[in-house]
């Protein structure tokens, strides 16, 4: 990143500002083709070889992965087709969808995909204008976007191309109005992050920069999911019933756009249309005449901000702080008591891994708040379904012990676990039991107590330790498995920008084993005296992950090379 | 030009740079004429990088101004970065690039023509001993290597002003004595050269100023037989030592040796 015209610290000098003509081009601030085309090829080369560096160097990047996993996500939203072929439903369906992903994903991956730190270094101190500095970051984002947007559309707009009113006009059409939706989608996100930036400042924004992000996760979610409300009809037979609802609906005004563009529409999709243009033009109108200018110095400032303290972070020890690190006292052996240390440490102090994994949070509350806000916790047996609120409640519940196993193995320190390789000890793997711990002790532990309590709040206490009991365990399960399956270091893997997107799509595919965890909760919800036999098991599988992983994790460790 | 005759090719009035209430850098003024090479020695947190980095425009300065050849660099920050070359002091590299690629792309970023730019790619990579590793990426490359690459990236717009921090960290005798004369020579054709260094030795035989910091301030400015006669001192580590050791070297010496040993006397 760079900390453009102004550079980027901290404080500004009185004559600091760049002048800004109104937002008009100037001298200083004008759009540079033939440095945004090298920032833009730079970006795309790099965000397709970024996973070769570090351990491991897997052969295939994350993000030609993510684009499969969107590719096959694709193909399911576009089996709708089969269950109605009204152009609009189809359209709201698939775009709804897509738009919610990459909105979140940029939400999730902001610290990388928009505030790209390694930038700083390289271009701060050549003649780039914050002008061009922006637009080089959105058309990468852009680039990123469009790609996880087409892969997740594409489908629909063959199979729609091929069945639907309209043809290949309403393929194209579709097509053409997923991608603006989604590119708007990111856009908005990127521009309200970067608004904020502008109009508070930076150093009291950064302290509330996670939990931001938890809010953007939890509106994000909760708009996606209060969508079938708003419709009014029934998502899951794909009936909709037009009215007042699609004003305020982003995804249906490009929906709307694409049923009227493709000529297939009903005389209100033009409106919609209207609306999608407007906002899109009102959208990207804002960014180029306002946030693009001085986008560079907020975004250095960002880069160049002091390391926070340990009074600023509240490492200072104390007695609550002892508490809360209750979990080293599982440790047993001092590289474990080190893993867990260095894991605390790190997310105490560094905001760019709290921004990475915090928003995982947002999920489970949004499914949370939306089970509060229709009553379905009041009556939870009352018909179980494999996509009800406490389907999606679970899902992100078990997203979050994911979320922290893969994102704490990132830093921007990566290139420090040379220690890890050169320090003499006995089994390396404990480094990562130690951090696991942490993370288990620190946020996935008080999470599901909190998860309980609020479920205590709002559902029949049977109905809720039995829930809880299932969400909880798979969780854990899922935490084992997933460092079983992927071993890494703590804080030892480069920080990808393109390696949330694909975690995403996987946790999309993440469906069957969350079917058969559903699948669990409908036979106790039948016959509660299953739960006898289901809760035991799903206990027994985590303890067999754990141990499993305690076991063979050196192993899976020694054959990873430091390579920084 | 008008500009920088009047003023110097580098000029810094009152630089300083505040972070969170400590002051890292406290009021440098310093004027550089053109075709000077311009050494900046302090110990480690003395300030040097800072100092670069807001010269560079990489940090704005909470007070002062920094002037490249008459152009602030906050103000006017496109005309004075265009006059610039910078080798920083940690690798600022995109190491998934090749070498090649990383030079065409800062090359494009400068306005460089292309075909200038292959050009002087293929002679840079060449004449540093990159040939045979510039179309690999550089997370392979050895530190040595980088530091080659970040020399032909801040040479390769042909920079009037170069901000070298420690240029020589990392490379070979050969490479380094290679540098030390190109530098010497870049400042007999006129170019301008800020030098930040521990390496005494090379800035004693290089630099035909030395500037000393210490704690921010600038406690010694002159060329090297001054800073001698000032000091009264044979050598310039000498000067450096008296100006900036913060005690009685070889009582810290025994300190730490016996901190390692564990024989406490």
């Amino acid at each position: 990143m760079k900390a453009g015209e102004t550079g980027g610290g901290g404080e500004r000098s009185a004559g600091g500002r760049v002048p800004s003509a109104g937002g008009l081009p100037t001298r200083e601030n004008r759009l540079d083709w033939t440095q945004l085309c090298a920032l833009l090829s730079v970006g795309i080369r790099l965000d397709l070889r970024r996973s070769r560096a570090g351990y491991g160097r897997r052969r295939v990047p994350p993000f030609v992965l993510a684009l499969v996993l969107y590719v096959v996500m694709g193909s399911f939203l576009s089996l709708a087709i089969i269950t109605t072929r009204d152009p609009f439903v189809v359209s709201l369906f698939t775009i709804s969808a897509a738009m919610f992903m990459t909105a979140l994903s940029v939400v999730m991956d902001y610290a990388v995909v928009v505030v790209s730190p390694e930038d700083y270094d390289v271009i701060a101190m050549r003649p780039v204008s914050s002008r061009t500095y922006f637009w080089a970051r959105m058309a990468n984002l852009f680039f990123y976007v469009g790609a996880m947007a087409g892969a997740l559309a594409g489908p629909a707009a063959i199979v729609g191309g091929r069945m639907l009113p309209g043809g290949a006009a309403f393929g194209v059409s579709f097509f053409a109005l997923a991608l603006l939706g989604c590119l708007a989608a990111a856009s908005v996100v990127v521009f309200v992050y970067a608004a904020a930036i502008r109009t508070v400042s930076y150093r009291r924004l950064t302290t509330a920069m996670t939990y931001v992000h938890v809010g953007a996760t939890l509106a994000l979610t909760l708009g996606y999911v209060f969508l079938p409300q708003l419709i009014g009809g029934n998502m899951r037979a794909l009936a909709v019933e037009r009215g007042a609802w699609m004003y305020w609906a982003p995804p249906a005004w490009f929906a709307g756009a694409a049923s009227y563009v493709s000529g297939a529409g009903l005389p209100g999709d033009g409106l919609l249309a209207l609306i999608a243009f407007v906002a899109s033009v009102l959208v990207f109108g804002v960014a180029a005449r306002t946030i693009s200018l001085d986008y560079s110095r907020r975004i250095g400032e960002v880069a160049t901000q002091a390391p926070e303290s340990a009074a600023d972070s509240g490492a200072a020890r104390g007695a609550w702080d002892r508490l809360r690190g209750y979990g080293i006292a599982f440790c047993r052996t001092e590289a474990e008591r080190a893993g867990f240390e260095l894991m605390q440490a790190s997310m105490a102090r560094d905001r760019k891994l709290r921004s990475r994994v915090y928003p995982a949070f947002g999920l489970p509350i949004a499914a949370y708040v939306y089970g509060v806000l229709t009553g379905a916790f009041r009556t939870p047996d009352a018909a179980p379904r494999d996509l009800d609120v406490f389907t999606i409640l679970g899902l992100y519940c078990v997203f979050v012990s994911f979320f922290f196993t893969s994102a704490t193995a990132a830093s921007d320190q990566w290139k420090a676990s040379w220690v890890f390789h050169a320090a003499p000890l006995p089994r390396r793997s404990d480094l990562m039991t130690g951090a696991r711990a942490l993370v288990l002790s620190r946020y996935v532990l008080p999470f599901f107590a909190l998860l309980f309590v609020m479920l205590v709040f709002v559902m029949p206490l049977a109905a809720a330790v039995s829930y809880w009991a299932l969400v909880f365990l798979a969780s854990l399960f899922a935490f084992a498995l997933l460092s079983f399956a992927a071993p890494h270091f703590p804080l030892s893997q480069p920080v990808e920008r393109t390696g949330r997107a694909g975690q995403l799509g996987l946790i999309a595919m993440f469906g069957a084993l969350v079917a058969v965890l559903m699948a669990a909760r409908r036979a106790i919800a039948v016959m509660p005296a299953a739960a006898a036999v289901v809760l035991p098991a799903l206990a027994a599988a985590a303890i067999v992950a754990e141990l499993a992983l305690r076991s063979r994790l050196e192993r899976r460790l020694a054959g990873r090379d430091f390579d920084g | 030009m008008d500009r920088e005759r009047a003023e110097g090719a580098i000029v810094f009035e009152g630089l300083r740079k505040t972070y969170d209430g400590v002051e890292a850098v406290k009021g440098v003024s310093l004027r550089i004429p053109r075709g000077q090479i311009c050494g900046y020695l302090g110990p480690n947190g003395a300030g040097k990088t800072t100092t670069v980095k807001m010269a560079t425009g990489m940090l704005l300065p909470t007070a002062g101004t920094a002037l490249i050849e008459g152009y602030d660099i906050v103000r006017e920050p496109m005309e004075a970065k265009r006059r610039i070359g910078v080798v920083p002091e940690t690798g600022a590299l995109y190491e998934n690039l090749t070498a090649r690629e990383y030079l065409r792309f800062v090359g494009r970023l400068y306005h460089v023509p292309p075909t200038e730019i292959e050009d002087k790619t293929a002679t840079f990579l060449r004449l540093f001993g990159l040939s045979d590793a510039a179309d690999r990426v550089m997370t392979s490359y050895s530190k040595g290597m980088k530091q080659r690459v970040l020399i032909s990236a801040a040479l390769i717009h042909n920079p009037s002003v170069l901000f070298l921090d420690e240029p020589l960290s990392g490379l070979d005798a050969n490479t380094a004595l290679v540098l030390k004369e190109l530098i010497r020579e870049l400042a007999a054709q006129g170019k301008t050269v800020f030098y930040c260094s521990h390496v005494l030795e090379v800035v004693e035989r290089v630099c035909h100023r030395v500037v000393i910091l210490n704690h921010g301030e600038v406690v010694a400015d002159g060329n090297v037989q001054e800073l001698k006669e000032m000091t009264r001192q044979g050598s310039l580590e000498a000067v450096f030592s008296q100006l900036t050791s913060p005690g009685d070297l070889s009582e810290l010496v025994r300190a730490l040796s016996e901190e390692v040993t564990g024989e406490h006397r």
